[in-house]
């Protein structure tokens, strides 16, 4: 019926006519509901989203990408959420992930996307160069990442959320840059502009001045009943744009070392680092990177120039292009041969981290890993600290024996980050764990991905229609999915007898129509 | 041909010009398909010429804008029927030309000649351009384009009356509907756009449409089984009656029974987020003075009910004005 209904939507020819495919039709074809996709597996999960592998079955089984949020968890309001589809359903970059469509689940958002099949730089980093990229492929990565930010300031769009883990790579090498959760537009309205804020992005990633004021100059520009002066707009908006810079310059640093700088602190420590003793940092990370890596003078030169405390000597993402440390950048086969290939496919990745797949809250099936090893571990802002090693500047030793990448939260999205969560499994000896983990429990635990495919398939299938069953008033009738089908309804008495009063206290079963507070 | 000069700097006036008859072109050879030479070339040329009116109109990278240039565009650009031809041919340009021109069109909204707002006088005498955009919501290829020129024309208290009182207002009950999330989102921004802009407008829309607009609002909208449709709707009621200006329809709707016994079960929906939109309705039919016999009996029916449900009523944060309308709202339910 959808599908009907799609087709009547969609254009006819002629008005697709000089379209390019970029502007055309293309993400039309996608179908708005969830009978069409066959989840196929987690392939990563946030605070209040869940990304999954999966097919999308009216198109001979393409595989898909889809990121399912949850609205009643997620900490931005509807407006927010729709300003990010928008983005992606309107940006047209070969480097910027866009949505094929998003359509509502129950109070879920599902927002389908192309299967990107290496998936994050930060998950790859973690799965395969813990101590970073060889330089080389750093460029290709970088290189791609500024095409992607180039079109994106070109079109006045501001990102906000650089990182490793926001940089998809496709399994031939291709590199597309996502999440727009965040992303702000100088095209739209100050009151619109005024709801979004920077606070979801990860301190270590944001210039030290943009970090604290980038969100308030936003919201500064509140109380301006209309459009605020074009000049206001592009102060603020070259301001944002090097803060993006900023950001990227530590991801260059993230793809190279394997980790952001600063991240063995805790964020708060970080942060005031950055503010107070910038050179320190700078110091710092000369420091670490000589020991264990010798970089070119270009990639050094590039990245200080980004990380330039004055915005305003930040150089753009055009003018970064020109830089000599991307001359003669190798091509994306060369990512594929160095990189693809030694890191293992993202189902293998997640089997490793997060097979059982349960939501959070939920019991887990018996032999399933998180039953008995939840551990809370403090996670700020999608990223992971090592808690027990806040040394500024840790030896060799220290690190290879903490491991911190391994350490990274293995829930980190594989394909597409939504930001924080806060469990993982339990730190070290982690290598002996893993033979044992790959002998013993793999053929245990594919039999439990079925069945909770399986089950997910059928609680799909509730959610779509015993859950959203109206009765003949055409009222809501409760939640019956959740065991909630019980509740009676409040005002059934009066709606039917005026003088009502009759229902007033009735049976005993009353008491379980208090909706809350049980 | 001016347009064939390039080495001579072009004026707004020039550019203006050359989109209108680039898009003229396009009028006049719209039979025509992809392929043609021609045609390709117009349109790379309307391609620029748009983002040059955009950059004129915003400023670039290394300039800012110039009133005294955006005056000039603006004039030209309303002299002749430009934003016709770019509204009806928009479905032919590329996605990167379509997001330019909607912003050369919000932003042309905006700007002022001898301080008259030459977009407004425009389309007052050419309304049926708001036919064109509101039908949009039917194109998923346009409507995301169209949606936003027609949010910034509706900023236009004469156009914003024109919408709310043609039959399209009815058609934005479908449309907030569409499977498509960011085309249903954009519509539903829309309506809300055009039921709290105006404050004087929409009382007068509301109380002379009362009947079938709130029949509509509270079967289609509050009772729909979608999530995003129920919370923007409830939310967006919130938002109507606890506006000063419609007090009238406020305690009009506040009197009724049926719309209690709606709020009611909204109260007690599985999403949070839709239980406080509620509750800041609800509260209202509490607080009424002159609660009709019909209301009464329904709170006083359920007041054990009532009183238990808000005794565990909370939000995650602090809020005390929260926290005061629930004490009154117990206070009143009790003293039924």
């Amino acid at each position: 019926m959808l599908l009907q209904l799609l087709s009547v939507l969609r254009p006819p020819p002629s008005a697709m006519a000089g379209c390019d495919a970029s502007g055309g039709g293309e993400a039309n074809k996608y179908p708005l509901n969830a009978e069409s996709y066959r989840l196929l597996c987690k392939i990563g999960s946030g605070v209040s989203a869940v990304v999954y592998k999966a097919l999308c079955l009216p198109l001979g089984s393409a595989v898909v990408t889809i990121k399912a949020i949850d609205l009643e968890r997620s900490r931005a309001n509807l407006d927010d959420v729709w300003r990010e589809a928008k983005a992606m359903a309107l940006l047209s970059h070969r480097n910027v992930l866009r949505a094929h469509c998003s359509f509502t689940v129950g109070s879920h958002l599902w927002v389908v996307m192309p299967f990107m099949g290496a998936g994050s730089l930060h998950s790859i980093l973690s799965h395969g160069f813990p101590d970073g990229l060889p330089e080389p492929c750093v460029a290709v990565v970088l290189k791609d990442t500024l095409h992607a930010l180039c079109y994106l300031h070109e079109q006045g769009r501001i990102h906000r959320d650089i990182k490793a883990g926001n940089i998809l790579v496709d399994s031939d090498g291709s590199v597309k840059l996502a999440d727009f959760g965040v992303s702000a537009s100088i095209y739209e309205t100050a009151q619109q502009q005024a709801t979004s804020s920077s606070s979801l992005s990860g301190p270590i990633h944001h210039a030290p001045s943009a970090s604290l004021s980038s969100s308030s100059c936003f919201n500064d520009l509140a109380g301006t009943p209309y459009w605020m002066a074009p000049e206001v707009i592009h102060s603020h908006v070259g301001y944002g744009m090097k803060a993006d810079i900023w950001s990227f310059g530590i991801t260059a640093l993230e793809l190279a070392h394997g980790r952001p700088p600063l991240s063995h602190l805790p964020p708060s420590k970080s942060m005031l680092m950055r503010i107070t003793s910038r050179v320190r940092l700078e110091e710092a990370d000369a420091h670490s990177s000589s020991k264990r890596k010798k970089f070119s003078k270009a990639f050094k030169d590039m990245v200080s120039s980004c990380l330039c405390q004055e915005p305003a000597k930040r150089p753009s993402a055009e003018k970064l292009l020109r830089h000599p440390f991307f001359k003669g950048c190798r091509s994306k086969d060369y990512l594929v041969r160095n990189v693809l290939v030694a890191v293992p496919s993202i189902e293998e990745r997640c089997k490793d981290t997060d097979l059982c797949g349960c939501a959070r809250g939920a019991r887990c099936m018996p032999p399933c890993r998180h039953a008995s090893n939840i551990v809370k571990h403090r996670r700020i802002s999608g990223w992971n600290f090592n808690e027990e090693n806040l040394e500024f500047d840790p030896t060799e030793g220290l690190e290879k024996k903490c491991l911190p990448l391994d350490e990274e939260d293995p829930v980190e999205l594989e394909s597409n980050s939504t930001g924080d969560q806060d469990r993982r499994p339990p730190q070290g000896s982690r290598e002996k764990e893993e033979v044992r983990f790959k002998e013993v429990v793999i053929p245990q635990l594919m039999t439990i991905l079925e069945s909770l495919e399986m089950q997910r398939g059928m609680l799909v299938h509730v959610l779509e229609s015993g859950g959203f069953h109206v009765d003949g008033n055409g009222r809501h009738d409760g939640r019956p999915w959740r065991g909630e089908g019980r509740h009676a309804t409040w005002v059934r008495a009066p709606a039917r007898a005026p003088g009502g009063r009759a229902e007033h206290g009735g049976s005993g079963g009353d008491d379980q129509d208090c909706p809350v507070g049980e | 041909m001016k347009g064939l000069f390039k080495s001579k700097p072009r004026t707004p006036v020039d550019v203006v010009r050359q989109t209108r008859e680039n898009l003229a072109y396009l009028d006049l050879n719209s039979g025509s398909r992809g392929g043609d030479a021609k045609r390709e070339e117009k349109m790379a040329e309307l391609s620029k010429n748009i983002r040059e009116l955009k950059s004129i109109l915003y400023g670039n990278g290394e300039s800012e804008p110039v009133t005294e240039a955006c005056v000039q565009l603006t004039q030209e650009f309303f002299r002749e029927n430009t934003l016709r031809l770019l509204i009806v041919h928009l479905p032919k340009l590329n996605l990167e030309t379509r997001k330019d021109a909607t912003q050369v069109v919000a932003n042309l909204q905006r700007q002022q000649v001898s301080s008259k707002i030459v977009a407004s006088e425009y389309l007052e005498s050419n309304k049926d351009l708001l036919d064109i955009l509101i039908s949009g919501y039917e194109n998923m290829d346009i409507a995301l384009h169209y949606g936003a020129m027609l949010r910034e024309c509706i900023r236009h208290q004469s156009i914003a009356r024109y919408v709310l009182e043609s039959e399209h207002m009815k058609k934005f009950f479908d449309y907030i509907q569409l499977p498509n999330f960011d085309i249903a989102s954009d519509a539903s921004a829309t309506f809300k756009e055009l039921l709290t802009r105006h404050k004087a407008t929409v009382a007068e829309f509301l109380s002379n449409n009362y009947d079938w607009f709130f029949e509509e609002f509270n079967s289609r909208l509050l009772s729909s089984t979608n999530y995003i449709t129920k919370r923007q709707a409830i939310k967006l009621l919130g938002d109507m009656l606890l506006d000063r200006s419609n007090a009238a329809v406020m305690m009009r709707y506040v009197s009724s029974k049926d719309n209690l016994m709606i709020l009611m079960n909204l109260l007690r929906d599985s999403s949070k987020n839709i239980q406080i939109e509620a509750f800041h309705v609800f509260k209202l039919f509490a607080a009424n003075k002159n609660k009709p016999a019909e209301v009464v009996n329904i709170l006083v029916t359920n007041r054990s009910k009532l009183l238990r449900f808000f005794a565990g009523f909370k939000i995650d944060k602090e809020d005390e004005q929260f926290e005061a309308d629930k004490e009154q709202v117990i206070k009143e339910i009790s003293s039924l």
